[in-house]
């Protein structure tokens, strides 16, 4: 007989095991989908997960998608550890890219080793800035922040389709929705001759170690935790709330408007109209399964970053939509949840007794 | 119809503990039965045994003489055995008649009849189609009970049933109680309050650490042997010295005022009073009657008119609680679980939360590990708290324990003045005098106390003054000597 036991304290190990467990049963069930679908299930789940990085090429493209959701997931730790739920990265990231990308169209046919620090804290300011509205709603007004960022984040995408579209579009563009294409002293420098992985996988592995020390050496870390368990204690030790939850967004803002950046000035070179397939509501997922742990963070970013390659793979040799992908990022999250259960209860097996 | 509940030779033991050791005891309807014990002694494992939560490891549960085999709580459904818990199990936002036909079987229309005639029977008055949200404690147990007595049990088991409830709705609930009892229900009531024992059972078995002490009938127990059995030693009767107190005014709180902007806060009305040094002030009332809100604008949660709080001459009503603590105050509020602690934080992380610039816990804004465990060190050793292991997550720690720890915490920076609320809230005896004697004890080295407290007897036991809180309003402040229980529950009640 098989019965279900309260936990008394879940353990570190369970606590790392779940995520494992989520994906494990993301790729039977991925199996299975695929299996109804008429796929063979391990050549399709090849295709998606192996193919993908099975060479060099593969491996620059899984970093390059990884850069972005490593990045975001890290400001949104700080958000979600602390009982703040920044669900608009997307529009921070969005709104980052057009901050940034108008201030590199300013310098399109100048040269000049400033150029990119500029653009680069550019976008960061503009993360900010978008991350700052609902904050400061949120603070003063009471209102609710899932809802405000969330709904900026379709402002924001409008605002960029207006500009790509309108004032900034390419003179020479034969009205494309595009922008002029990037001077190269405002694009992040390639890493590799051939490759795509770009310069800004340092900002994130700096956001890494950063987050890392935030979180567990210092007091704004400590308040974070405390504020996370429970906003009544951190009233009652006396910290300043407000502050906090306007410092958190402006962090989780800034690395989302960092994330915007790597995208224009590295792959793409120009703004248009889709600067990211999304990034900003994937990094939730990948914030949970990392356990808002830096090193768990980095982990699960190139997990999820797989499902974007894998996607497009699938839909190359075998037809299958790219969608997919997001069916994948879905399942995750879905078997993620589910298998927190386990964090508070485990299963014991009873033999029969006499 | 008589009933006989018959326990015999439970034995339940987990990893590291042996929670009920070999107990055997007899019931029978007619009666009231109390289960007495300090928190850990067991009777909560006895108890979730009975309404098949838990499967004992040895023992047999006898019902009118036929063996009963509870391997969950639906079989003790079955079998007429009825239990209302401490927390309640209700869907908040459903409303009370959903609430009570949603485990039932039988057709709405029926139970509807049923319901009524209940209500009626026990002059009830709930209504049936507000959401359960809206409900106060008592009323939200009312509808627990309901919802056993639809099935009309035959055993009826109460778990700690007043420690939500205000003084009225517990005689309310007597009353019902006593109701049930003569039409034939067994009653068990388990709690470790020995007064209410006093009041309303007829015999009462003692646990503790597991075993069964004694079963003896009500007449021939008082308050004090009825402690010394649940203890298991005698307990030190403590009384304050009525020394000369000085002077020397410490905190005068003038024309306070706090308007709610959430229409389930009290709004706090004209509150003035002043306390000298060494004094104690007991703030008595029924909850819900603004102690929450009182406590808060002293600590500094809620931020009032800077002049309206003055505090060893300086005026610091805008300071919020770190602010307040640079000052010398320390509080230690009511809800130990979810605002003076934090269960899932180790010991010596929840010490940091009492953060001084001159405890150094925080260095230019990074964590002093070393420092922070060193001074949780001390306090464990100083506050007698049961354990040795600073890391372990404070959810480990008993009740008593923990309130040990959080008013060491506040306590060992040695404070001008405490501000405690409810401090001894669901503690048992040796905890609640560990804590009594405390403030006593500081009291005596010239230091104040303010102590909000629902407890009567704890006010006239430790206050020097006394005011009674009622609406939001505070009575004028008396002498405590010229203070009886009766006047205080007048007051109370909103008299003169």
């Amino acid at each position: 007989m098989i019965k279900i036991v309260k936990r008394d304290q879940p353990s570190k190990a369970i606590f790392f095991f779940t995520p494992v467990l989520a994906i494990f049963l993301t790729l039977i069930a991925g199996g299975i989908i695929f299996y109804i679908l008429g796929f063979k299930p391990f050549e399709a789940l090849k295709f998606f997960f192996i193919v993908p990085i099975a060479d060099k090429y593969g491996f620059s493209e899984l970093l390059l998608k990884a850069t972005p959701l490593c990045l975001i997931a890290i400001g949104l730790s700080f958000c979600f550890k602390s009982n703040n739920w920044n669900i608009g990265a997307e529009g921070q990231l969005t709104f980052g890219a057009i901050v940034s990308g108008g201030v590199a169209l300013l310098f399109y046919d100048q040269e000049g080793f400033y150029i990119l620090p500029i653009v680069i804290l550019a976008g960061a300011i503009g993360g900010m800035i978008y991350a700052s509205i609902p904050a400061i709603l949120k603070t003063y007004f009471n209102t609710n922040e899932i809802l405000v960022s969330l709904m900026l984040v379709y402002v924001s995408k409008l605002i960029l389709d207006y500009l790509v579209v309108g004032p900034w579009s390419n003179p020479e563009g034969f009205n494309f929705p595009e922008t002029r294409q990037f001077s190269d002293s405002a694009r992040l420098p390639l890493l590799f001759e051939g490759l795509r992985i770009h310069a800004g996988i340092f900002l994130a592995l700096a956001a890494v170690v950063i987050s890392w020390f935030v979180f567990y050496k210092t007091y704004l870390g400590f308040q974070m935790k405390v504020s996370g368990f429970s906003l009544k204690t951190a009233k009652y030790a006396g910290y300043k709330g407000k502050k906090m939850i306007i410092l958190v967004f402006l962090i989780s803002g800034a690395c989302a408007g960092l994330a915007g950046v790597g995208e224009i000035t590295g792959p793409i070179g120009q703004l248009h109209r889709e600067v990211s397939p999304d990034y900003g509501f994937t990094a939730i997922i990948v914030a949970f399964l990392g356990r808002l742990h830096p090193v768990g963070i980095i982990f699960a970013s190139l997990v999820v970053a797989i499902t974007y390659l894998g996607a497009e793979t699938a839909q190359i040799f075998m037809q299958i939509p790219k969608y997919t992908g997001q069916v994948f990022q879905g399942m995750i999250l879905f078997f993620l949840l589910a298998s927190d259960y386990l964090l508070f209860f485990k299963f014991k097996f009873i033999g029969s007794k006499k | 119809m008589n009933t006989n509940l018959k326990i015999s030779n439970v034995t339940k033991i987990y990893p590291g503990c042996i929670a009920n050791d070999n107990v055997s005891l007899e019931f029978n309807s007619g009666k009231i039965y109390a289960l007495l014990g300090e928190n850990g002694a067991g009777k909560s494992t006895l108890v979730k045994i009975l309404s098949g939560v838990v499967i004992p490891d040895e023992g047999k549960i006898y019902l009118n003489k036929n063996i009963l085999k509870l391997n969950s709580p639906s079989d003790a459904k079955k079998n007429d055995i009825g239990m209302v818990f401490q927390h309640f199990n209700l869907f908040e936002t459903l409303s009370v008649f959903e609430n009570l036909i949603i485990d039932s079987d039988e057709q709405r229309e029926n139970l509807k009849e049923k319901i009524d005639t209940i209500m009626k029977k026990y002059n009830f008055s709930v209504d049936l189609d507000v959401p359960v949200l809206n409900l106060s404690a008592g009323q939200k147990q009312k509808v627990e009970i309901i919802r056993c007595l639809i099935r009309s049990p035959k055993v009826l088991i109460m778990d700690e049933p007043t420690s939500v409830l205000t003084e009225q709705e517990t005689s309310e609930l007597f009353l019902s109680l006593k109701k049930f009892s003569e039409e034939g229900i067994l009653i068990i009531y388990i709690t470790h309050k020995l007064k209410e024992v006093m009041q309303l059972c007829d015999e009462v078995a003692v646990m503790r650490r597991g075993k069964l002490v004694s079963v003896s009938q009500i007449n021939n127990e008082n308050i004090e042997s009825l402690a010394n059995k649940m203890v298991g030693q005698d307990l030190k009767t403590i009384k304050k010295k009525k020394e000369n107190t000085s002077s020397e005014q410490l905190i005068k709180i003038t024309n306070l005022n706090f308007t709610s902007e959430d229409p389930f806060e009290t709004n706090l009305v004209d509150i003035n009073f002043s306390l000298n040094r060494g004094e104690c002030l007991g703030i008595a009332g029924i909850s819900g009657n603004g102690q929450s809100e009182l406590f808060q604008v002293l600590s500094g949660e809620i931020i009032s008119n800077k002049n309206s709080i003055e505090f060893n001459k300086n005026f610091i009503g805008d300071l919020n609680p770190q602010e307040r603590r640079e000052y010398l105050m320390a509080f230690s509020p009511e809800d130990r679980l979810e605002q003076a602690a934090i269960p899932q934080m180790a010991i010596f992380e929840n010490v940091a939360l009492n953060n001084f610039k001159s405890s150094n816990f925080f260095n230019n804004g990074l964590i002093n590990e070393s420092k922070i465990k060193e001074h949780s060190k001390k306090i464990i050793s100083e506050f007698n708290v049961n354990t040795d292991n600073i890391d372990l997550k404070s959810q480990f720690l008993s009740g008593g324990n923990l309130q040990k720890l959080i008013i060491g915490r506040e306590l060992i920076t040695s404070p001008d003045l405490l501000i405690c609320f409810n401090p001894t809230w669901g503690l048992d005896v040796g905890a609640i005098n560990y804590i009594h004697e405390t403030l006593i004890k500081i009291n005596e080295q010239n230091k104040s106390i303010i102590l909000i407290s629902t407890d009567t007897d704890e006010l006239l036991k430790l206050s020097d003054k006394i005011s009674v809180i009622h609406r939001g309003k505070l009575s004028k402040i008396m002498n405590a000597e010229d203070v009886t229980s009766e006047k205080l529950g007048i007051l109370m009640g909103g008299g003169n």
